[in-house]
């Protein structure tokens, strides 16, 4: 037997059924695909050995290492070399050491850390996490992020697995954990059998706890429309096309005076006939009162044509009035 | 008078001596007191909860009288904000300075009194200038002026200059030490008003409406000339019938006619601050409104719900009386026009236009 002088372990063949190998006080895992490793360490072994310590029923619990030991028991090994920590060894010690055993060689998926940090709330003030931890989990480092990510553990199991494959915005899951069960589970739902961007997500989310809430509605019921499931069934549609509509009913629904000024402005454009290549591009939902005009043209001559008959084109001064519905003669 | 719970003062490093802090700390006999050293965060002074609990004293270093923030690209009135501390105890949902100001606890800072001389310089230097100066832009006027005696100071100090206003802004119906003083011309008492729902939902702590007007009315009857703001509308289905009563209320209590002015303000906040409110008051629905990005980055209700909010009210107004000055805040030209019927075009008419209700209203 060799002994860790820092460590005070002790190197030892452990029997895997000798190892609890349920997810320990000390795990930081979730998500993840035993097959390369598995492949890895049926070609050349454990590399590095994990870390154990006994627990109270005579099992060894596991500090570090705990894929290692799920794939050596895969494979079928009886045994494997595992260091053996002190039973004095001070439970925070164990939590930080699987932690930088984990950080010196892969990537924590978003629910990882958030085990992580809810460990580190047993022993730690959320100010010492704040300070000392957030930032090496590559997480901004202040308390509503630290509260965003502490509250994941009370979301569902399938919300939680859309989170680590980054499938769902760390923002919506945020919002998520302020509504119902069965609401989370339906935007998870939505957000994941098509696929949005995380700005998407966000802008939908939102429009989605709002519209519920002024409507006095569930957001099941919302998405559950006939509207919104009409477009995610439509087999004409690809995934962009579906998102985008959907994002259109929602803000028809949310932004309902908005929608119908910009259709408003949009008809008056029509009637005045503006020439090819020429767009009027009002100002951001109509707050502002500067328009601008757009002239697509390739040479002078065009340019000066286009202009000659911008320049008598009637109904034309009527312009930044048609989204209040005055429309040309 | 409404006095609200403190549990325990935080003295910063350099406010021990100063005499505003004396004073709060003999006026809070029983009250724990922690030294805590500028700019370091007490334990349990957490921003998330504000703390509103926690008094701290501060020796400020920075300049106490200061031009109101304004917002880019809108109209704003040239106010001057009389620095005398931040937050205040009452909870009001839609509070800019949870993300403004951004700290916690009720924040006094205890040296204004012997820095009054170097505003006084500053006024006096400018006496062909009206100087319309507040105190209930950071904080609440009067809510915690039982524990500072800003009136006992203020208004002597104020009232005695003739080119500037000092307006009083409040929440509360704490007037007694208003009214037991012997200074009036000058001074404004001014007073925050919304809908009884929108008291009860969304400004948790503060006095009643019809406290509010009682109040006013009692101040008006004191000789003092009275300021209104209905600062945030609030757009909801049935808001049309609850600003109504607001109005009601005025006619029944108040005299139109010494009313300096009455302004308007829609609810706006920066994009960040919704999710720290939703995140404090989980049951606020302020946000159900039709909200869109302005000019300046907050999100203001679109532009068509809020002429119809200030149309409709500035006309009611009108019909109590025709005279009370009734001006938009961070507005632009063209919600003005349309609203108002008329618009000032600049800031800078904005506030001659509100300088002169001063020297009509004042007599400065």
């Amino acid at each position: 037997m060799m002994e860790k002088k820092l460590l005070g372990s002790t190197l030892s063949d452990v029997a895997i059924s000798d190892i609890d190998l349920r997810p320990g006080p000390f795990s930081m895992s979730f998500g993840f695909d035993l097959e390369p490793l598995k492949a890895s360490i049926g070609r050349f072994g454990v590399l590095n050995s994990p870390y154990l310590l006994k627990g109270p029923d005579r099992k060894f619990i596991v500090v570090a290492g705990y894929r290692r030991l799920l794939a050596a028991r895969e494979l079928g090994w009886p045994d494997t070399a595992c260091q053996i920590v002190p039973d004095t060894f001070p439970p925070f010690e164990a939590l930080l050491l699987n932690l930088n055993d984990n950080l010196t060689h892969r990537q924590l998926n978003t629910i990882e850390k958030a085990m992580v940090l809810k460990k580190l709330t047993r022993y730690l003030k959320g100010e010492e996490i704040i300070k000392n931890f957030m930032s090496i989990l590559g997480i901004p480092a202040n308390r509503q992020t630290l509260e965003v990510f502490l509250g994941l553990e009370e979301l569902e199991e399938t919300i939680r697995v859309s989170l680590a494959a980054e499938r769902l915005s760390l923002r919506v899951a945020g919002l998520m954990t302020g509504i119902g069960r069965d609401d989370r589970l339906r935007i998870n739902d939505l957000f994941t059998t098509i696929k949005w961007s995380f700005n998407q997500q966000w802008e939908a989310a939102q429009m989605l706890i709002e519209i519920a809430s002024r409507e006095g509605r569930s957001i099941k019921e919302l998405i559950d429309e006939k509207e919104i499931m009409e477009v995610l069934g439509n087999d004409r549609m690809n995934n962009p096309q579906k998102v985008k509509s959907v994002v259109k009913i929602l803000k028809a629904r949310r932004l309902p005076s908005l929608l119908e000024a910009e259709k408003l402005f949009k008809r008056g454009l029509a009637r005045v006939s503006l020439p090819l290549g020429v767009r009027i591009i009002p100002p951001p939902f109509f707050e502002g009162i500067d328009y601008k005009l757009e002239i697509v043209f390739r040479k002078g001559q065009e340019l000066r044509e286009k202009l000659a008959v911008l320049s008598h084109l009637s109904g034309l001064e009527m312009v930044t009035d048609f989204w209040r519905g005055m429309e040309p003669r | 008078m409404r006095q609200f719970k403190i549990s325990r003062i935080l003295i910063e490093r350099g406010a021990e001596n100063d005499s505003l802090a004396k004073r709060i700390l003999r006026r809070l006999p029983n009250i724990p007191v922690e030294n805590v050293e500028p700019r370091e965060r007490a334990p349990g002074e957490d921003i998330e909860g504000m703390d509103k609990m926690s008094l701290r004293i501060i020796h400020f270093r920075g300049e106490f009288l200061k031009p109101c923030p304004g917002t880019r690209r809108y109209m704003c009135c040239g106010y001057q904000i009389l620095n005398v501390g931040t937050n205040c105890p009452m909870e009001c949902s839609y509070c800019f300075l949870q993300s403004y100001v951004n700290q916690p606890s009720l924040r006094i800072f205890t040296n204004l009194e012997d820095k009054l001389n170097v505003i006084g310089e500053i006024i006096d230097a400018s006496p062909d200038r009206i100087f319309r100066i507040g105190t209930g832009e950071f904080t609440d006027s009067l809510s915690l002026d039982y524990l500072t005696g800003w009136s006992d100071f203020l208004l002597p100090f104020f009232s005695h200059r003739k080119n500037c206003i000092l307006e009083l802004k409040t929440k509360t119906s704490s007037i007694k030490s208003l009214i037991e003083s012997r200074y009036r011309k000058g001074i404004i008492i001014a007073w925050s008003l919304n809908t009884r729902r929108i008291i009860a939902k969304e400004e948790r702590r503060t006095a009643s409406l019809r406290s509010r007007v009682l109040a006013a009315r009692q101040c008006q009857e004191a000789g003092f000339v009275l300021g209104f703001h209905f600062d945030p509308l609030v757009h909801y289905p049935g808001w049309e019938e609850d600003y109504e009563e607001i109005v009601q209320l005025l006619e029944r209590y108040i005299d139109p006619e010494p009313i300096i002015w009455i302004s308007l303000g829609s609810l706006r906040y920066m994009p960040d601050l919704k999710w720290t409110i939703k995140g404090r008051f989980s049951g606020t629905d302020i946000f159900d409104g039709e909200f869109v990005r302005g000019l300046d980055g907050k999100f203001r209700y679109f532009k068509p719900i809020r002429v119809e909010m200030y149309a409709k009210l500035s006309e009611r107004l009108k019909k109590w009386y025709d005279d009370l000055g009734v001006y938009l805040c961070m507005e632009s030209d063209d919600i003005w026009g349309q609203s108002l019927g008329w618009s000032p075009g600049n800031s800078a008419n904005l506030a001659t236009y509100l300088d002169g209700r001063v020297r009509k209203l004042v007599g400065h």
